[in-house]
């Protein structure tokens, strides 16, 4: 371990903020259960997840300027004890996830409270604060077997929570199922990977691993661990062609479970596989070069397009989201093989304004669940006009899909599009804007179902209630607001992506 | 609004009635007498009466008179010339250009001219 | 209390609150009296820059009032009270807000000092004042606002192209006189023009005029031509130029008033005639012709309002303005009559009616500078003005062949609002020294001699004899229901008949992507649909078994790949 890392001395609340991340949702879970109450459910969830955004809001400030946050759990000094590192690229995850699960808790009480029959939603709560804090602590830990501990305790409560679509649609169950079986040889893999990983270092820790790959070079048991550790990691973040489970998952899975799990979920599995693509492993090795080159760079190309011609043809709202969501995932891989600055930057940005576009739109999703009782683009038919401000929010989330300037998504595509023409590879920069093309598409059949249609005469259906709409519109808004504002989520990214692509070195601090 | 009452001089404003002469046989020679008398009284007035004038031509005796009348006899025989060129069927820029709106003779429906 | 305000936001925050206000009288009694207060306002205020505000960097001057601005924004604010009270009867948020926004633009624009000011207000009133025409809702009106704000909005970018060359050559956005010497000069001097209906310039202004609304077309014609000759006062006097623009401006409408039959299209070339004399006047540019200029602007909008309050209660009470579709209703409409007589001397400058006192300014400082063509001119326009505006007008509409149209009289806030106006071009008639006090320059002027009533009666007595003289003759052109060519036949027309020619390689371009759309793009797209759409492989439900044989394959790859390399 670097010596030059300020050793933490827990002695004020302050610096036990990231053990405080997770251990109070943590906490919070069991403490529903045992209450048992479900009054109490919902404004537990809540509380706990909003503490959580605090801290991670001020953990965030403290790392941005480059430094590092070492954290050692109950004291003991890493590589033995287990620790918790906060840099500027997990504390911008952190903020993300704790953000998108405080908007969208208010939206879900709502909207479960149509979805979930009413004795599930204590356990419902529990799962989700679990399947939160496993979310926390992947982002959080510094150590490799901890990732993959979080990584099951939020994939085993994420089975349980879009298992509980199945009150709408039984599909729900085979959705639920199929991603178990892919969740756990995915993370069968991943801990396959670690043991080689231990095998070929004798270590745990992140930082150690690095170091220690770094000295030690390239070895067969290490190029074996990155192939186990990127596939198992790549079924996580739903990467081509192994991202089946991905759209009914996400479009049978309760509303608001999908508007936190497509905002948070697979971006944190994008996070461990930066992690470990650029800090564990050397970028400089060759076998990863090529991985990348060859792997996961054509796949993503193949996913942008693939699966925006499945949305462009898709007749249900949600499950075209999910479709969409696969090939946005494409743009962030596409990021993460380009191998540089630009590139990772925006990998990480376009995580982010991804994940805040796509809680907006599967928000409004729910919204026409509850209001006209379902997402198929013929129950949707001239909504516009008897939901103007879900629709609104739909539309303007949708042109951050697209890109629009003036909006998140164009933030992301300019600095991709950037990446691509920094390496030279100009073909790849036209097929990015070419699937943005396919994106006006199927946004365009959205709008066109909301707006151009003929209302039915008998429609009952209302804009839903505030409580729904604030947490859109406080997604919708950020679209916008990101889209403008660019200070915040560029500074962050830029110096999450020098401090990845820094490698092992990028672990130690500044 | 009804354009068709029965044509009734009675129903007419007092005013109205009061200008009717102008209908009556001999009402509109009547009116053309009183303008040759007044144009013959002040083609006198000019010879009368001292007039300033900033040109030469003003001097002239009744120049105002006859530029008047000739500018606009001129202009009224070259406005008959010119509408030889000049015109053309009313729905000659759009068939439903502001000349076509339907003349209250040829409306049957009523359109709201309150607006 | 008011001097912090600009004048123009009174107008504004009148705007806004009107549509809060319940339907129905309140409403036009707020349009009413904000015009009285502005104009009180306005009287009152002292002399200077007052209200000055920062704006990327410029120092904008929102209220320079100097005695020219003030006689503007008085006479803006007289004009929109008497087309307030004209509209007293309507009911349409729409027309009552755009009256507003357009008035108080005009007013702003009076007031503003600097070139960028100028340039909102001159788009605010482009903006504000469509929708006076599109108010009518009909399908003419639509196309018709279409082409006036096309041509307006036009002018302002002129202008703030104008604006920007001048602001880089000489570092001031100051609203002051301008020479006609530089590129900047010329794109204000023509932007300036359009909004003043130059001649060839003018067709927005009969085109536009006669296809708003009853009341739209009252409060149209007092402002954008009215504020146009205050910019071109500030910016151009003693231009030159402007002396043969006015003098061809004068003489050009005369031969289309004669055979128009729309009598509102009548009085809107009549006006844009009056504008040729305003424009003689300011290219003078002595204190005579600028006051002259001025005061023929002020008695302008009283009498084309009356005319056009006149034919609007007519078209209110009829549904037209046509010649050929009006005639003898003087016998139940006689007070709109006599109203329209009052305006129709007045325009024409008989003596003791509003028109004698200002245009004689005007037309005096021609003779007086020896300008011997511009006054021949005049002289013709005054005649021809007479013509149209004075006999045709009143003849047709009133008088003429009896038809079968008996409407009852104009409602009484129209009767109260024309006898308000008519009584108001008698007193400038009468009283002319009242309305020279309002002038900026003090200049002792006379119009009343023997000599000058004489020779004006003898120029519009004959002119009548020569109309009633021809009148039963074929030589005099009566009206037809039909369209004449106009100027704006070139946009109209042969510019569209261009556009088509550019349009046929266009629409090859298309026909070709259409076949393309026809054959490959349609099987590219059944293709696409096969593979991608619903009912295929891609979009289904994976079996599981099938899910992880690609978890194998990929794994076997990626291995493959980090091996090899």
């Amino acid at each position: 371990m670097a010596t030059e890392t300020v050793v933490h001395t827990a002695l004020t609340l302050t610096d036990q903020l990231p053990a405080l991340q997770i251990v109070v949702p943590f906490v919070a879970a069991p403490l529903i259960v045992l209450l048992g109450g479900r009054r109490w459910a919902w404004p537990i969830a809540f509380a706990a997840s909003l503490a959580s955004l605090v801290i991670a809001a001020l953990l965030l400030a403290s790392v941005l300027d480059g430094s590092i946050i070492s954290y050692h759990m109950g004291g003991w000094a890493p590589p033995v004890g287990i620790e918790y590192r906060v840099d500027a690229a997990n504390a911008f995850v952190l903020l993300l996830v704790s953000a998108i699960s405080t908007v969208v808790l208010p939206y879900a009480r709502t909207s479960i409270a149509r979805e979930v029959s009413e004795r599930h939603h204590a356990l419902f709560y529990t799962a989700y604060l679990l399947c939160f804090s496993g979310l926390m602590g992947v982002a959080i830990t510094g150590d490799a077997f901890n990732v993959f501990v979080f990584l099951e305790i939020s994939s085993l409560s994420t089975y349980v929570l879009i298992a509980q679509g199945a009150e709408r649609d039984r599909r729900a169950l085979t959705a639920s199922y199929d991603y178990l079986i892919m969740g756990t040889i995915g993370a069968t893999f991943f801990v396959i990977g670690i043991g080689f990983l231990y095998m070929a270092t004798g270590t745990l820790n992140l930082a150690d691993l690095a170091d220690r790959i770094a000295d030690k070079g390239d070895s067969r048991t290490i190029r074996a661990a990155f192939a186990f550790i990127v596939v198992g990691i790549g079924l996580k973040v739903a990467m081509y062609p192994v991202h089946r489970w991905l759209p009914n998952a996400y479009t049978y899975a309760p509303s608001a479970i999908t508007a936190f799990l497509a905002a948070t979920a697979t971006k944190v599995a994008v996070y461990v596989l930066l992690r470990f693509v650029f800090s564990v492993f050397q970028p400089a090795f060759i076998f990863e070069v090529h991985t990348l080159e060859f792997i996961i760079l054509p796949f993503a190309l193949v996913a942008m397009f693939a699966c925006s011609f499945v949305a462009v043809f898709q007749s249900d709202f949600k499950m075209m989201l999910a479709f969409s969501s696969v090939a946005q995932i494409g743009y962030i891989l596409l990021g993460i093989s380009f191998l540089n600055e630009t590139g990772v930057t925006a990998a990480v940005i376009h995580l982010f304004n991804h994940g805040i576009t796509k809680a907006a739109l599967f928000m409004a999703v729910g919204a026409y669940v509850y209001s006209a009782g379902g997402s198929f683009y013929d129950t949707m038919q001239g909504l516009g006009r008897r939901m103007p401000l879900t629709s609104a929010a739909v539309v303007i989330a949708g042109l951050s899909l697209i890109g629009v300037p003036g909006t998140a998504g164009f933030i992301s595509k300019w600095v991709l599009v950037q990446g691509a023409l920094e390496k030279g590879w100009w073909p790849v920069a036209i097929l990015i804007v070419g699937s943005s093309l396919l994106a006006v598409i199927y946004i365009w059949r959205v709008i066109e179902v909301l707006y151009l249609q003929p209302t039915p005469e008998d429609s009952r259906v209302r804009e839903v209630p505030m409580s729904m709409l604030v947490p859109i519109w406080i997604m919708t808004l950020a679209c916008i607001w990101f889209g403008l504002n660019t200070d915040m989520t560029m500074s962050a990214a830029q110096a999450a992506a020098r401090g990845l692509l820094a490698g092992s070195a990028g672990m130690m601090g500044q | 609004m009804d354009n068709r009452t029965p044509d009734n001089a009675d129903t007419y404003p007092a005013l109205g009635r009061a200008f009717l002469w102008l209908d009556r046989p001999g009402g509109a020679k009547a009116v053309r007498y009183t303008l040759f008398i007044l144009c013959a009284l002040l083609i006198v007035a000019d010879f009368v009466f001292y007039k300033k004038g900033y040109l030469p031509i003003e001097e002239f005796p009744i120049f105002y008179a006859l530029f008047g009348f000739f500018s606009c006899a001129a202009l009224l025989i070259c406005s008959v010339v010119m509408r030889v060129i000049l015109e053309r069927p009313r729905d000659y820029y759009a068939p439903t250009d502001g000349a076509l709106e339907p003349s209250p003779q040829e409306q049957a429906a009523k359109v709201d001219h309150h607006a | 209390m008011l001097d912090a305000l600009p004048t123009a936001f009174l107008f504004f925050l009148a705007a806004l609150i009107l549509p809060i206000l319940p339907r129905g009288p309140l409403r036009s009694l707020l349009v009413l009296i904000v015009p009285v207060v502005a104009g009180l306002a306005v009287y009152a205020l002292p002399m200077g820059n007052l209200v000055q505000a920062e704006f990327f960097g410029f120092t904008l001057d929102l209220m320079r009032v100097d005695p020219l601005s003030r006689v503007f924004a008085l006479l803006f604010c007289i004009a929109a009270f008497l087309g307030g009270l004209f509209a007293w009867h309507l009911r349409d948020t729409v027309q009552q807000v755009a009256m507003l926004l357009y008035v108080g633009a005009a007013i702003g624009a009076v007031f503003a000092g600097d070139l960028v000011t100028l340039f909102f207000y001159w788009e605010g009133t482009a903006i504000s004042s469509v929708f006076l025409i599109w108010a009518r809702r009909s399908e003419a009106s639509y196309f018709s606002g279409m082409r006036y704000l096309t041509i307006q909005i036009g002018s302002g970018v002129m202008l703030l192209a104008g604006i920007i060359l001048h602001y880089s050559a000489t570092g001031s956005i100051a609203f002051d006189a301008m020479t006609l010497d530089s590129p900047a000069s010329w794109l204000i001097f023509i932007a300036f023009g359009i909004k003043a209906a130059f001649i060839l310039l003018n067709n927005w202004m009969i085109d536009a005029y006669p296809s708003a609304t009853v009341t739209g077309t009252v409060i149209l014609s007092a402002f954008t031509t009215k504020l146009a000759i205050y910019a071109l006062a500030r910016g151009f006097a003693g231009t030159e130029l402007l002396i043969y623009i006015g003098a061809a401006t004068a003489v050009y409408p005369l031969i289309w008033a004669q055979l128009e039959n729309d009598l509102r299209r009548v009085v809107a070339y009549a006006l844009n005639l009056q504008q040729g004399f305003m424009f003689v006047g300011i290219g003078i540019g002595t204190e005579l012709a600028l006051n002259g200029a001025i005061a023929h602007a002020f008695v302008g909008v009283l009498y084309g309002m009356l005319l056009f309050m006149t034919l609007g209660a007519v078209m209110y009470r009829t549904g037209t303005s046509r010649a050929t579709d009006l005639g003898g209703i003087y016998k139940t409409m006689p007070l709109t009559a006599l109203f329209c007589l009052v305006g129709a001397a007045s325009i024409s400058a008989f003596p003791l009616f509003a028109g004698f006192v200002s245009k004689s300014l005007i037309i005096s400082a021609a003779a007086k500078g020896s300008h011997y063509v511009v006054w021949g001119c005049l002289l013709l326009a005054s005649a021809g003005g007479f013509l149209v505006c004075g006999l045709k007008v009143p003849f047709f509409a009133f008088f003429s062949k009896d038809g079968s149209l008996r409407p009852r009289e104009a409602p009484g806030h129209m009767l109260l609002v024309m006898g308000l106006t008519a009584v108001l071009c008698v007193l400038a008639g009468t009283n002319p020294t009242a309305l020279y006090a309002l002038l900026p320059y003090d200049v002792s002027y006379q119009p009343y001699s023997t000599g000058h009533i004489i020779t004006q009666l003898q120029l519009l007595l004959f002119s009548a004899l020569a109309f009633a003289l021809l009148l039963p003759t074929r030589l005099y052109p009566r009206p037809n229901p039909t369209v004449n060519l106009d100027f704006d036949w070139v946009y109209r027309r042969l510019l569209l008949g261009a556009i088509g020619l550019l349009a046929i390689p266009v629409r090859g371009f298309f026909r070709a992507l259409d076949r393309f759309k026809a054959g490959p793009l349609k099987a590219l797209i059944r293709t696409l649909y096969n593979t991608y759409g619903p009912m295929a492989r891609t979009s289904q439900f994976w079996p599981t078994g099938a899910m992880v044989l690609w978890i194998a394959i990929l794994l076997g790859v990626t291995l493959l790949v980090s091996y090899a390399s």
